[in-house]
Protein backbone atom coordinates (compact mmCIF):
# COMPACT_ATOMS: atom_id res chain seq x y z
CA UNK A 1 0.00 0.00 0.00
CA UNK A 2 1.28 3.43 -0.93
CA UNK A 3 1.23 5.86 2.02
CA UNK A 4 0.19 9.37 1.00
CA UNK A 5 2.16 10.94 3.87
CA UNK A 6 5.41 9.37 2.64
CA UNK A 7 4.79 10.30 -1.00
CA UNK A 8 3.91 13.84 0.05
CA UNK A 9 7.09 14.05 2.16
CA UNK A 10 9.14 13.04 -0.90
CA UNK A 11 7.19 15.46 -3.13
CA UNK A 12 7.83 18.36 -0.77
CA UNK A 13 11.53 17.62 -0.70
CA UNK A 14 11.69 17.35 -4.50
CA UNK A 15 9.78 20.60 -4.87
CA UNK A 16 12.04 22.36 -2.40
CA UNK A 17 15.19 21.17 -4.18
CA UNK A 18 13.83 22.21 -7.61
CA UNK A 19 12.80 25.64 -6.39
CA UNK A 20 16.24 26.15 -4.84
CA UNK A 21 18.00 25.17 -8.07
CA UNK A 22 19.49 28.22 -9.79
CA UNK A 23 18.94 26.74 -13.24
CA UNK A 24 15.30 26.08 -12.53
CA UNK A 25 14.73 29.61 -11.29
CA UNK A 26 16.64 31.02 -14.27
CA UNK A 27 14.70 29.30 -17.05
CA UNK A 28 11.41 29.69 -15.21
CA UNK A 29 12.14 33.42 -15.09
CA UNK A 30 13.06 33.51 -18.79
CA UNK A 31 9.89 31.60 -19.61
CA UNK A 32 7.75 34.00 -17.56
CA UNK A 33 9.30 37.11 -19.10
CA UNK A 34 9.11 35.59 -22.60
CA UNK A 35 5.46 34.58 -22.20
CA UNK A 36 4.50 38.03 -20.90
CA UNK A 37 6.46 39.83 -23.62
CA UNK A 38 4.94 37.73 -26.43
CA UNK A 39 1.45 38.24 -25.01
CA UNK A 40 1.81 41.99 -24.74
CA UNK A 41 3.31 42.21 -28.22
CA UNK A 42 0.63 39.99 -29.76
CA UNK A 43 -2.18 41.86 -28.03
CA UNK A 44 -0.96 45.18 -29.35
CA UNK A 45 -1.37 43.67 -32.85
CA UNK A 46 -4.88 42.44 -32.05
CA UNK A 47 -6.09 45.99 -31.88
CA UNK A 48 -5.30 46.19 -35.58
CA UNK A 49 -5.99 42.66 -36.75
CA UNK A 50 -8.76 41.50 -34.37
CA UNK A 51 -8.91 37.71 -33.87
CA UNK A 52 -5.77 37.17 -35.90
CA UNK A 53 -3.96 39.12 -33.17
CA UNK A 54 -5.01 36.49 -30.62
CA UNK A 55 -3.74 33.89 -33.04
CA UNK A 56 -0.45 35.73 -33.05
CA UNK A 57 -0.35 35.63 -29.25
CA UNK A 58 -1.07 31.91 -29.34
CA UNK A 59 1.48 31.23 -32.06
CA UNK A 60 4.11 33.12 -30.09
CA UNK A 61 3.31 31.22 -26.88
CA UNK A 62 3.25 27.89 -28.72
CA UNK A 63 6.71 28.45 -30.14
CA UNK A 64 8.00 29.56 -26.75
CA UNK A 65 6.53 26.42 -25.22
CA UNK A 66 7.94 24.22 -28.00
CA UNK A 67 11.46 25.36 -27.23
CA UNK A 68 11.36 25.88 -23.49
CA UNK A 69 8.90 23.42 -21.97
CA UNK A 70 10.82 20.26 -22.97
CA UNK A 71 14.01 21.77 -21.52
CA UNK A 72 12.26 22.93 -18.36
CA UNK A 73 10.98 19.40 -17.83
CA UNK A 74 14.09 17.52 -18.94
CA UNK A 75 16.62 19.32 -16.74
CA UNK A 76 15.08 18.54 -13.32
CA UNK A 77 13.83 15.12 -14.44
CA UNK A 78 17.22 13.91 -15.72
CA UNK A 79 18.83 15.07 -12.46
CA UNK A 80 16.15 13.58 -10.20
CA UNK A 81 17.45 10.00 -10.05
CA UNK A 82 20.97 10.14 -11.48
CA UNK A 83 21.89 13.16 -9.36
CA UNK A 84 20.66 11.50 -6.18
CA UNK A 85 22.38 8.27 -7.07
CA UNK A 86 25.68 10.14 -7.51
CA UNK A 87 25.58 11.71 -4.04
CA UNK A 88 24.52 8.44 -2.40
CA UNK A 89 21.18 9.74 -1.16
CA UNK A 90 19.06 7.45 -3.35
CA UNK A 91 20.60 4.33 -1.87
CA UNK A 92 20.00 5.72 1.60
CA UNK A 93 16.37 6.49 0.78
CA UNK A 94 15.86 2.97 -0.56
CA UNK A 95 17.14 1.57 2.76
CA UNK A 96 14.37 3.37 4.67
CA UNK A 97 11.02 1.70 5.47
CA UNK A 98 9.43 2.97 2.28
CA UNK A 99 8.53 1.05 -0.86
CA UNK A 100 10.04 1.50 -4.30
CA UNK A 101 6.57 2.63 -5.43
CA UNK A 102 6.44 5.40 -2.83
CA UNK A 103 9.92 6.60 -3.74
CA UNK A 104 9.27 6.47 -7.49
CA UNK A 105 5.91 8.25 -7.35
CA UNK A 106 7.26 10.78 -4.86
CA UNK A 107 10.00 11.64 -7.34
CA UNK A 108 7.65 11.62 -10.32
CA UNK A 109 5.09 13.85 -8.66
CA UNK A 110 7.68 16.15 -7.14
CA UNK A 111 9.40 16.87 -10.44
CA UNK A 112 6.06 17.16 -12.24
CA UNK A 113 4.67 19.61 -9.71
CA UNK A 114 7.80 21.75 -9.80
CA UNK A 115 7.64 21.98 -13.60
CA UNK A 116 3.88 22.53 -13.56
CA UNK A 117 4.21 25.32 -10.99
CA UNK A 118 6.77 27.07 -13.11
CA UNK A 119 4.59 26.74 -16.24
CA UNK A 120 1.45 27.82 -14.44
CA UNK A 121 3.26 30.90 -13.23
CA UNK A 122 4.53 31.78 -16.74
CA UNK A 123 1.49 30.87 -18.80
CA UNK A 124 -0.90 31.71 -15.99
CA UNK A 125 0.21 35.33 -15.81
CA UNK A 126 0.48 35.68 -19.60
CA UNK A 127 -2.90 33.94 -20.02
CA UNK A 128 -4.53 36.18 -17.45
CA UNK A 129 -3.25 39.24 -19.28
CA UNK A 130 -4.50 37.82 -22.61
CA UNK A 131 -7.94 36.90 -21.24
CA UNK A 132 -8.23 40.29 -19.54
CA UNK A 133 -7.63 41.85 -22.96
CA UNK A 134 -10.31 39.82 -24.69
CA UNK A 135 -8.65 36.58 -25.77
CA UNK A 136 -11.16 33.70 -25.40
CA UNK A 137 -10.31 31.85 -22.17
CA UNK A 138 -10.96 28.51 -23.86
CA UNK A 139 -7.94 29.09 -26.11
CA UNK A 140 -5.70 29.85 -23.16
CA UNK A 141 -7.07 26.88 -21.20
CA UNK A 142 -6.43 24.54 -24.14
CA UNK A 143 -2.91 25.89 -24.55
CA UNK A 144 -2.24 25.51 -20.84
CA UNK A 145 -3.64 21.96 -20.70
CA UNK A 146 -1.61 20.83 -23.72
CA UNK A 147 1.50 22.55 -22.33
CA UNK A 148 1.17 20.69 -19.03
CA UNK A 149 0.75 17.42 -20.95
CA UNK A 150 3.82 18.21 -23.06
CA UNK A 151 5.77 18.92 -19.88
CA UNK A 152 4.60 15.67 -18.34
CA UNK A 153 5.71 13.69 -21.39
CA UNK A 154 9.21 15.18 -21.08
CA UNK A 155 9.27 14.64 -17.32
CA UNK A 156 8.61 10.94 -18.02
CA UNK A 157 11.28 10.80 -20.73
CA UNK A 158 13.72 12.66 -18.47
CA UNK A 159 13.13 10.29 -15.56
CA UNK A 160 13.71 7.31 -17.82
CA UNK A 161 17.02 8.85 -19.00
CA UNK A 162 17.90 9.53 -15.36
CA UNK A 163 17.29 5.93 -14.34
CA UNK A 164 19.12 4.40 -17.30
CA UNK A 165 22.17 6.70 -17.32
CA UNK A 166 25.03 5.92 -14.93
CA UNK A 167 25.86 9.55 -14.17
CA UNK A 168 23.99 12.83 -13.94
CA UNK A 169 26.11 14.28 -16.77
CA UNK A 170 25.14 11.39 -19.05
CA UNK A 171 21.48 11.71 -18.10
CA UNK A 172 21.53 15.45 -18.89
CA UNK A 173 23.32 14.78 -22.19
CA UNK A 174 20.71 12.17 -23.08
CA UNK A 175 18.00 14.70 -22.25
CA UNK A 176 19.60 17.28 -24.53
CA UNK A 177 19.81 14.73 -27.35
CA UNK A 178 16.09 13.98 -26.87
CA UNK A 179 15.35 17.70 -27.00
CA UNK A 180 17.38 18.26 -30.17
CA UNK A 181 15.90 15.20 -31.87
CA UNK A 182 12.29 16.10 -31.02
CA UNK A 183 12.76 19.71 -32.08
CA UNK A 184 14.71 18.68 -35.20
CA UNK A 185 12.18 16.04 -36.20
CA UNK A 186 9.37 18.57 -36.03
CA UNK A 187 8.25 20.71 -38.93
CA UNK A 188 11.73 20.93 -40.40
CA UNK A 189 12.15 17.18 -40.31
CA UNK A 190 8.80 16.57 -41.97
CA UNK A 191 9.50 19.09 -44.69
CA UNK A 192 12.95 17.62 -45.29
CA UNK A 193 11.58 14.07 -45.41
CA UNK A 194 8.88 15.07 -47.87
CA UNK A 195 11.40 16.76 -50.14
CA UNK A 196 14.08 14.07 -49.87
CA UNK A 197 12.09 10.83 -49.88
CA UNK A 198 8.56 11.77 -50.80
CA UNK A 199 7.23 9.65 -47.92
CA UNK A 200 3.57 8.57 -48.02
CA UNK A 201 1.07 10.59 -46.05
CA UNK A 202 0.43 8.02 -43.31
CA UNK A 203 4.17 7.88 -42.49
CA UNK A 204 4.31 11.65 -42.26
CA UNK A 205 1.15 11.67 -40.17
CA UNK A 206 2.58 9.12 -37.77
CA UNK A 207 5.91 11.00 -37.73
CA UNK A 208 4.11 14.22 -36.79
CA UNK A 209 1.91 12.76 -34.07
CA UNK A 210 4.53 10.39 -32.70
CA UNK A 211 6.78 13.32 -31.85
CA UNK A 212 5.50 14.85 -28.59
CA UNK A 213 6.63 18.34 -29.57
CA UNK A 214 4.87 18.11 -32.92
CA UNK A 215 1.76 16.52 -31.37
CA UNK A 216 1.58 19.47 -29.00
CA UNK A 217 1.98 21.98 -31.84
CA UNK A 218 -0.68 20.29 -33.95
CA UNK A 219 -3.08 20.09 -31.01
CA UNK A 220 -2.78 23.76 -30.13
CA UNK A 221 -3.03 24.97 -33.71
CA UNK A 222 -5.99 22.69 -34.42
CA UNK A 223 -7.80 24.17 -31.43
CA UNK A 224 -7.03 27.66 -32.65
CA UNK A 225 -7.48 27.34 -36.38
CA UNK A 226 -10.56 25.33 -37.35
CA UNK A 227 -9.74 25.15 -41.10
CA UNK A 228 -6.15 24.05 -40.53
CA UNK A 229 -4.67 26.66 -42.82
CA UNK A 230 -1.91 27.39 -40.28
CA UNK A 231 -0.87 23.74 -40.48
CA UNK A 232 -0.11 23.94 -44.19
CA UNK A 233 -1.51 21.71 -46.94
CA UNK A 234 -0.91 18.43 -45.05
CA UNK A 235 -2.48 19.85 -41.92
CA UNK A 236 -5.45 21.07 -43.87
CA UNK A 237 -5.92 17.59 -45.29
CA UNK A 238 -5.84 16.06 -41.76
CA UNK A 239 -8.28 18.65 -40.53
CA UNK A 240 -10.64 17.92 -43.42
CA UNK A 241 -10.48 14.16 -42.88
CA UNK A 242 -10.33 14.02 -39.03
CA UNK A 243 -11.88 17.33 -38.08
CA UNK A 244 -10.39 19.64 -35.44
CA UNK A 245 -11.76 17.41 -32.68
CA UNK A 246 -10.15 14.33 -34.21
CA UNK A 247 -6.76 16.01 -34.58
CA UNK A 248 -6.87 17.31 -31.00
CA UNK A 249 -7.91 13.88 -29.70
CA UNK A 250 -5.09 12.21 -31.60
CA UNK A 251 -2.63 14.75 -30.20
CA UNK A 252 -3.90 14.14 -26.68
CA UNK A 253 -3.65 10.37 -27.12
CA UNK A 254 -0.04 10.60 -28.29
CA UNK A 255 0.94 13.04 -25.54
CA UNK A 256 -0.61 10.75 -22.93
CA UNK A 257 1.17 7.76 -24.49
CA UNK A 258 4.45 9.72 -24.39
CA UNK A 259 3.83 10.12 -20.66
CA UNK A 260 2.62 6.60 -19.88
CA UNK A 261 5.13 4.53 -21.85
CA UNK A 262 8.34 6.17 -20.54
CA UNK A 263 6.85 6.26 -17.03
CA UNK A 264 6.08 2.54 -17.21
CA UNK A 265 9.60 1.81 -18.51
CA UNK A 266 11.13 4.02 -15.82
CA UNK A 267 9.08 2.27 -13.13
CA UNK A 268 10.15 -1.12 -14.45
CA UNK A 269 13.83 -0.14 -14.51
CA UNK A 270 13.79 1.64 -11.15
CA UNK A 271 13.90 -1.60 -9.13
CA UNK A 272 17.19 -2.68 -10.69
CA UNK A 273 20.08 -2.18 -8.22
CA UNK A 274 21.93 -0.22 -10.92
CA UNK A 275 19.14 2.37 -10.82
CA UNK A 276 19.61 3.33 -7.18
CA UNK A 277 23.00 2.03 -6.10
CA UNK A 278 26.03 4.28 -6.41
CA UNK A 279 28.38 1.28 -6.32
CA UNK B 1 17.45 -16.66 22.61
CA UNK B 2 15.16 -15.56 19.80
CA UNK B 3 16.63 -15.23 16.32
CA UNK B 4 16.42 -11.62 15.17
CA UNK B 5 17.73 -12.38 11.69
CA UNK B 6 17.16 -15.78 10.17
CA UNK B 7 18.34 -16.73 6.67
CA UNK B 8 17.81 -20.00 4.85
CA UNK B 9 19.45 -20.90 1.56
CA UNK B 10 20.35 -17.28 0.85
CA UNK B 11 21.96 -16.85 -2.56
CA UNK B 12 22.44 -13.78 -4.70
CA UNK B 13 23.69 -13.65 -8.25
CA UNK B 14 24.44 -10.66 -10.45
CA UNK B 15 24.26 -12.13 -13.93
CA UNK B 16 26.56 -15.12 -13.97
CA UNK B 17 28.50 -13.95 -10.89
CA UNK B 18 27.51 -15.54 -7.58
CA UNK B 19 27.94 -13.01 -4.77
CA UNK B 20 26.28 -14.95 -1.95
CA UNK B 21 26.07 -18.71 -2.05
CA UNK B 22 23.56 -20.76 -0.07
CA UNK B 23 23.99 -19.04 3.32
CA UNK B 24 22.09 -20.41 6.29
CA UNK B 25 22.39 -18.47 9.51
CA UNK B 26 20.64 -16.89 12.45
CA UNK B 27 21.68 -13.87 14.49
CA UNK B 28 20.23 -13.63 17.98
CA UNK B 29 18.72 -10.61 19.69
CA UNK B 30 21.46 -8.36 21.08
CA UNK B 31 24.23 -10.17 19.22
CA UNK B 32 27.00 -8.04 17.64
CA UNK B 33 28.20 -9.59 14.43
CA UNK B 34 31.13 -8.30 12.38
CA UNK B 35 31.32 -9.15 8.69
CA UNK B 36 34.85 -9.35 7.39
CA UNK B 37 36.21 -10.16 4.01
CA UNK B 38 38.15 -8.78 1.13
CA UNK B 39 36.52 -6.28 -1.22
CA UNK B 40 33.83 -8.00 -3.27
CA UNK B 41 33.38 -10.76 -0.68
CA UNK B 42 29.65 -10.06 -0.45
CA UNK B 43 29.40 -8.03 2.80
CA UNK B 44 27.42 -5.10 1.39
CA UNK B 45 25.28 -7.41 -0.71
CA UNK B 46 24.40 -9.41 2.41
CA UNK B 47 23.34 -6.24 4.24
CA UNK B 48 21.26 -5.15 1.24
CA UNK B 49 19.55 -8.52 1.10
CA UNK B 50 18.77 -8.30 4.83
CA UNK B 51 17.18 -4.89 4.15
CA UNK B 52 15.21 -6.39 1.29
CA UNK B 53 16.38 -3.87 -1.29
CA UNK B 54 17.90 -6.61 -3.44
CA UNK B 55 16.02 -9.62 -4.70
CA UNK B 56 17.57 -12.96 -3.68
CA UNK B 57 17.04 -16.70 -3.62
CA UNK B 58 16.10 -18.36 -0.34
CA UNK B 59 14.50 -16.57 2.59
CA UNK B 60 15.38 -13.98 5.22
CA UNK B 61 13.31 -13.01 8.22
CA UNK B 62 14.01 -9.92 10.31
CA UNK B 63 12.23 -9.95 13.68
CA UNK B 64 9.87 -12.54 12.23
CA UNK B 65 9.03 -10.49 9.13
CA UNK B 66 9.69 -12.07 5.74
CA UNK B 67 11.99 -9.64 3.92
CA UNK B 68 11.15 -10.79 0.39
CA UNK B 69 7.40 -10.31 0.71
CA UNK B 70 7.31 -7.42 3.23
CA UNK B 71 10.53 -5.48 2.66
CA UNK B 72 9.08 -2.17 3.78
CA UNK B 73 7.81 -3.66 7.05
CA UNK B 74 11.13 -5.44 7.61
CA UNK B 75 13.04 -2.18 7.08
CA UNK B 76 10.95 -0.54 9.81
CA UNK B 77 12.76 -2.95 12.18
CA UNK B 78 16.17 -1.89 10.83
CA UNK B 79 18.38 1.16 11.29
CA UNK B 80 21.09 1.60 8.68
CA UNK B 81 24.28 3.64 8.41
CA UNK B 82 25.96 3.52 4.99
CA UNK B 83 29.61 3.70 4.13
CA UNK B 84 29.39 7.12 2.48
CA UNK B 85 27.14 9.76 4.03
CA UNK B 86 24.60 10.97 1.46
CA UNK B 87 24.81 14.70 0.74
CA UNK B 88 21.23 15.82 1.17
CA UNK B 89 20.57 19.44 0.24
CA UNK B 90 18.62 20.42 3.34
CA UNK B 91 19.06 21.70 6.87
CA UNK B 92 19.38 19.30 9.76
CA UNK B 93 15.93 20.34 11.06
CA UNK B 94 14.36 19.63 7.65
CA UNK B 95 16.14 16.29 7.51
CA UNK B 96 14.74 15.34 10.91
CA UNK B 97 11.21 16.17 9.71
CA UNK B 98 11.75 14.36 6.41
CA UNK B 99 13.08 11.14 7.90
CA UNK B 100 10.54 11.09 10.69
CA UNK B 101 7.91 11.07 7.93
CA UNK B 102 9.67 8.30 6.00
CA UNK B 103 10.27 6.17 9.09
CA UNK B 104 6.84 6.83 10.56
CA UNK B 105 8.21 8.01 13.90
CA UNK B 106 7.85 11.34 15.74
CA UNK B 107 10.56 13.86 14.86
CA UNK B 108 11.23 14.20 18.60
CA UNK B 109 12.59 10.63 18.54
CA UNK B 110 15.34 11.66 16.10
CA UNK B 111 15.92 14.95 17.94
CA UNK B 112 16.45 13.05 21.21
CA UNK B 113 19.02 10.78 19.59
CA UNK B 114 20.80 13.79 18.08
CA UNK B 115 20.93 15.42 21.50
CA UNK B 116 22.35 12.24 23.04
CA UNK B 117 25.05 12.24 20.34
CA UNK B 118 25.99 15.84 21.08
CA UNK B 119 24.08 17.44 18.22
CA UNK B 120 21.19 19.31 19.87
CA UNK B 121 18.72 20.41 17.24
CA UNK B 122 18.26 23.80 18.88
CA UNK B 123 21.90 24.63 18.06
CA UNK B 124 22.49 22.71 14.85
CA UNK B 125 19.01 22.58 13.28
CA UNK B 126 19.56 25.39 10.79
CA UNK B 127 22.90 24.04 9.56
CA UNK B 128 22.97 22.83 5.97
CA UNK B 129 23.88 19.14 5.93
CA UNK B 130 26.47 19.78 3.22
CA UNK B 131 28.34 22.04 5.65
CA UNK B 132 28.67 19.31 8.30
CA UNK B 133 31.86 17.28 8.58
CA UNK B 134 31.83 13.64 7.53
CA UNK B 135 31.97 12.56 11.17
CA UNK B 136 29.00 14.73 12.15
CA UNK B 137 27.03 13.47 9.16
CA UNK B 138 27.62 9.86 10.14
CA UNK B 139 26.47 10.68 13.67
CA UNK B 140 23.33 12.27 12.23
CA UNK B 141 22.71 9.07 10.24
CA UNK B 142 23.32 7.01 13.37
CA UNK B 143 20.74 9.15 15.20
CA UNK B 144 18.23 8.54 12.39
CA UNK B 145 19.06 4.83 12.43
CA UNK B 146 18.58 4.51 16.20
CA UNK B 147 15.45 6.67 16.45
CA UNK B 148 12.39 4.60 17.18
CA UNK B 149 14.62 1.88 18.70
CA UNK B 150 14.71 -0.57 15.79
CA UNK B 151 15.85 -4.00 17.03
CA UNK B 152 18.42 -4.34 14.21
CA UNK B 153 21.24 -1.96 13.30
CA UNK B 154 23.18 -2.45 10.06
CA UNK B 155 26.50 -0.61 9.73
CA UNK B 156 28.19 -0.82 6.33
CA UNK B 157 31.80 0.29 6.92
CA UNK B 158 30.46 3.43 8.60
CA UNK B 159 33.87 4.94 9.32
CA UNK B 160 35.51 4.15 5.98
CA UNK B 161 35.39 7.78 4.83
CA UNK B 162 36.25 9.36 8.20
CA UNK B 163 39.53 10.74 9.56
CA UNK B 164 40.90 9.15 12.77
CA UNK B 165 39.32 11.74 15.09
CA UNK B 166 35.88 11.47 13.49
CA UNK B 167 36.24 7.69 13.50
CA UNK B 168 36.89 7.74 17.24
CA UNK B 169 33.87 9.99 17.82
CA UNK B 170 31.64 7.71 15.78
CA UNK B 171 32.81 4.62 17.62
CA UNK B 172 32.15 6.34 20.96
CA UNK B 173 28.71 7.27 19.64
CA UNK B 174 28.00 3.59 19.11
CA UNK B 175 27.83 3.29 22.92
CA UNK B 176 24.35 4.76 22.55
CA UNK B 177 23.25 1.50 20.97
CA UNK B 178 21.12 -0.52 23.35
CA UNK B 179 22.51 -3.92 24.41
CA UNK B 180 19.23 -5.37 23.16
CA UNK B 181 19.97 -4.20 19.62
CA UNK B 182 21.28 -6.73 17.13
CA UNK B 183 24.20 -5.21 15.22
CA UNK B 184 25.69 -6.28 11.89
CA UNK B 185 28.90 -4.38 11.19
CA UNK B 186 30.75 -4.69 7.89
CA UNK B 187 34.25 -3.41 8.51
CA UNK B 188 37.88 -3.49 7.48
CA UNK B 189 39.14 -2.22 10.83
CA UNK B 190 40.23 -4.52 13.63
CA UNK B 191 39.84 -1.88 16.36
CA UNK B 192 36.20 -1.39 15.39
CA UNK B 193 35.55 -5.09 15.30
CA UNK B 194 37.19 -5.48 18.72
CA UNK B 195 35.05 -2.66 20.15
CA UNK B 196 31.74 -3.77 18.72
CA UNK B 197 31.59 -7.43 17.81
CA UNK B 198 31.17 -10.54 19.89
CA UNK B 199 30.96 -12.77 16.83
CA UNK B 200 32.84 -12.60 13.55
CA UNK B 201 32.16 -14.00 10.13
CA UNK B 202 34.52 -14.00 7.23
CA UNK B 203 32.93 -14.03 3.83
CA UNK B 204 34.89 -15.14 0.81
CA UNK B 205 33.40 -15.30 -2.66
CA UNK B 206 29.92 -15.26 -1.12
CA UNK B 207 30.60 -18.18 1.22
CA UNK B 208 30.95 -17.92 5.00
CA UNK B 209 34.38 -19.41 5.66
CA UNK B 210 34.66 -18.50 9.35
CA UNK B 211 32.19 -18.09 12.22
CA UNK B 212 33.56 -17.46 15.70
CA UNK B 213 35.09 -14.94 18.08
CA UNK B 214 38.06 -12.70 17.40
CA UNK B 215 40.28 -14.91 19.56
CA UNK B 216 39.15 -17.95 17.57
CA UNK B 217 40.04 -16.09 14.42
CA UNK B 218 43.47 -15.04 15.68
CA UNK B 219 44.19 -18.58 16.72
CA UNK B 220 42.97 -20.01 13.44
CA UNK B 221 44.75 -17.43 11.32
CA UNK B 222 47.94 -17.84 13.32
CA UNK B 223 48.65 -14.14 13.03
CA UNK B 224 50.85 -13.14 15.99
CA UNK B 225 51.20 -9.69 17.46
CA UNK B 226 54.27 -7.50 17.16
CA UNK B 227 56.39 -6.74 20.23
CA UNK B 228 58.09 -3.36 19.83
CA UNK B 229 61.07 -2.44 21.98
CA UNK B 230 62.85 0.92 22.22
CA UNK B 231 66.44 0.78 23.39
CA UNK B 232 69.67 2.79 23.21
CA UNK B 233 71.05 3.36 19.75
CA UNK B 234 74.18 1.30 20.39
CA UNK B 235 72.10 -1.62 21.73
CA UNK B 236 69.74 -1.77 18.78
CA UNK B 237 71.69 -4.40 16.84
CA UNK B 238 72.01 -6.56 19.97
CA UNK B 239 68.24 -6.56 20.39
CA UNK B 240 67.74 -7.19 16.71
CA UNK B 241 70.15 -10.16 16.72
CA UNK B 242 68.35 -11.70 19.72
CA UNK B 243 64.97 -11.31 18.00
CA UNK B 244 66.22 -12.76 14.74
CA UNK B 245 67.63 -15.81 16.57
CA UNK B 246 64.23 -16.27 18.23
CA UNK B 247 61.82 -15.66 15.35
CA UNK B 248 63.83 -15.52 12.16
CA UNK B 249 64.79 -12.66 9.84
CA UNK B 250 61.33 -12.48 8.27
CA UNK B 251 59.64 -11.71 11.63
CA UNK B 252 61.84 -8.79 12.68
CA UNK B 253 61.85 -5.13 11.67
CA UNK B 254 63.94 -2.22 12.96
CA UNK B 255 63.34 1.49 12.74
CA UNK B 256 65.77 3.90 14.41
CA UNK B 257 66.12 2.84 18.06
CA UNK B 258 63.01 0.64 17.81
CA UNK B 259 63.01 -3.06 17.00
CA UNK B 260 59.95 -5.27 16.56
CA UNK B 261 59.43 -9.00 16.48
CA UNK B 262 56.28 -10.93 15.61
CA UNK B 263 55.62 -13.63 18.18
CA UNK B 264 52.90 -15.44 20.11
CA UNK B 265 51.98 -14.17 23.60
CA UNK B 266 54.28 -16.68 25.28
CA UNK B 267 57.06 -15.90 22.83
CA UNK B 268 56.78 -12.16 23.50
CA UNK B 269 57.05 -12.67 27.29
CA UNK B 270 60.05 -14.92 26.84
CA UNK B 271 61.76 -12.46 24.47
CA UNK B 272 61.35 -9.61 26.97
CA UNK B 273 62.67 -11.76 29.81
CA UNK B 274 65.65 -12.75 27.65
CA UNK B 275 66.49 -9.10 26.97
CA UNK B 276 66.34 -8.33 30.69
CA UNK B 277 68.56 -11.32 31.53
CA UNK B 278 71.16 -10.17 29.02
CA UNK B 279 71.17 -6.69 30.59
CA UNK B 280 69.95 -4.80 27.53
CA UNK B 281 68.43 -1.48 28.63
CA UNK B 282 64.77 -1.24 27.56
CA UNK B 283 63.39 2.32 27.43
CA UNK B 284 59.87 1.29 26.44
CA UNK B 285 57.94 -1.58 24.91
CA UNK B 286 54.47 -2.06 23.46
CA UNK B 287 52.44 -4.62 21.56
CA UNK B 288 50.75 -3.99 18.25
CA UNK B 289 48.18 -6.40 16.90
CA UNK B 290 48.18 -7.60 13.36
CA UNK B 291 45.89 -5.65 11.05
CA UNK B 292 42.60 -7.15 10.08
CA UNK B 293 43.98 -7.59 6.58
CA UNK B 294 46.89 -9.61 8.02
CA UNK B 295 44.52 -11.76 10.06
CA UNK B 296 42.14 -12.34 7.16
CA UNK B 297 45.05 -12.91 4.81
CA UNK B 298 46.62 -15.25 7.37
CA UNK B 299 43.31 -17.03 7.65
CA UNK B 300 43.20 -17.67 3.92
CA UNK B 301 46.86 -18.68 3.87
CA UNK B 302 46.11 -21.14 6.67
CA UNK B 303 43.12 -22.49 4.79
CA UNK B 304 45.18 -22.92 1.63
CA UNK B 305 47.90 -24.82 3.42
Amino acid sequence: MIRASVVWGLVRRELGESLRSRWFVLYSGIFLVGALALTMFGLSSSEIYGYRGFAKVMAGLVHLALLFVPLMALFPATAAIAGEREIGSLEYLVSQPISFSELFWGKWLGVSLAVWLSLLLGFGLAGAVAVFNGTPWQLIATLLALTLLLAEAFVAIGLLCSILARTRARATSAGLVVWIVTIGLGTLGIMGAMLRWGLPRFVLTFWAFANPVEAFRLGVIASLDSDGSLLGPVGSAWMSSLGAGGVITLCLVFLVLWTLVPTALAWWQFRRPQAWSAV
Amino acid sequence: MAAMIQARGLSKRFGSRTVLSDLNFSVERGQRLALLGLNGAGKTTLLRCVMGVLSFEGSIEVDGVDVASAGKQARSHIGYVPQRPPLFQMTLATMVEFFSTLRGIPSAAIAERLEALGLPLAETGEQDLRELSGGMLQKVLLAVALAGDPPVLLLDEPTASLDPRARGEFMRALREVSPETTVLLASHRLDEVEMVADRIWILHDGVRVFDGTLDDLRAKAGADRWLWVRTHEQQRDVVRDQFVRKAGEHAVVANGTQVAVQLSAAGRAEALAQLQRSGVPIEDFWVVGPSLEEIVQGFFTGEDS
